[in-house]
């Protein structure tokens, strides 16, 4: 006989934004909750070390999200201003 | 309450018919947002649980950006084991410069009949106003995946 003891659906985190798209510190966030995880069950050393593990990856990733989105945008300056459009090349570099 | 997360009572039955298949290269699943409190498209009210066996059409938030009633398609990460517990895992899913209050989501096996595997409930409205309405799967472990079977 099988015995399928728990079927189970897993709870999903959902982020939204207003007015554009998500800020640097959500895709961190979301990246850093792929990355590490602290069960509720840890014992509590474990778990502090593990939240504070998960704040420099955090920190980490948050900077480098920065760092990919300046850089994308700097490229994507470049060319608008070559294509013969400096306006907008400026609206851009703004953000 | 209208929306309550569950395995749908349904796709159980239909796991040992074999009708869903989350291998790679298998059925393809979509996910579709719903609303509470006559937010969905023409006024209506979502009433999803372990009860649903198909996807429908009451309820669901209408088309924004580029969300599109019937939802989106998701992307298998594939069926595996997490110790003893059978897992399967989707990506992330986005929709962009959409305006859309969903209270919950279902996710339905697209290639059979839109029939229903499970209903997500987000616990409150969930809110994007012309930006990125994003669905974060969970770690896919034992303890967290988003459709587990021990």
């Amino acid at each position: 006989m099988f015995d399928l003891s728990v079927a189970e659906v897993g709870a999903v985190n959902v982020v939204t934004s207003d007015n554009g798209g998500l800020s640097n510190d959500q895709i961190a966030e979301m990246a850093t909750n792929k990355i590490v995880y602290v069960s509720d069950s840890a014992p509590p050393p474990i778990k502090e070390q593990a939240h504070v593990f998960s704040d420099k990856v955090h920190n980490i990733l948050r900077y480098y999200v920065d760092l990919a989105r300046r850089e994308e945008r700097a490229t994507i300056v470049q060319t608008i201003k070559e294509a013969g459009h400096p306006d907008l090349a400026n609206i851009i570099r703004r953000l | 309450m209208a929306i309550a997360q569950a395995m749908c009572s349904s796709f159980k039955k239909e796991l040992l018919e074999g009708t869903h298949n989350f291998a790679t290269g298998g059925n393809a699943f979509k996910l579709a947002l719903f609303a509470e409190g006559s937010g969905g498209k023409s006024s209506t009210t979502a009433t999803l649980g372990a009860a649903s066996t198909i996807l429908v059409t009451t309820g669901e938030v209408a088309s924004s950006g580029s969300y599109v009633t019937g939802g989106a398609a998701l992307t298998k990460v594939g069926a595996t084991l997490s110790g003893t517990t059978g897992i399967t895992d989707f990506a992330d899913l986005s929709f962009t410069t959409a305006t859309i209050t969903a209270m919950g989501a279902l996710i339905y096996n697209d290639t059979n009949g839109n029939k229903a595997v499970c209903v997500l409930d987000f616990t409150s409205n969930k809110t994007s106003t012309s930006g990125t309405f994003t669905i974060q799967f969970p770690t896919a472990d034992a303890s967290n995946a988003i459709i587990r079977i021990a």
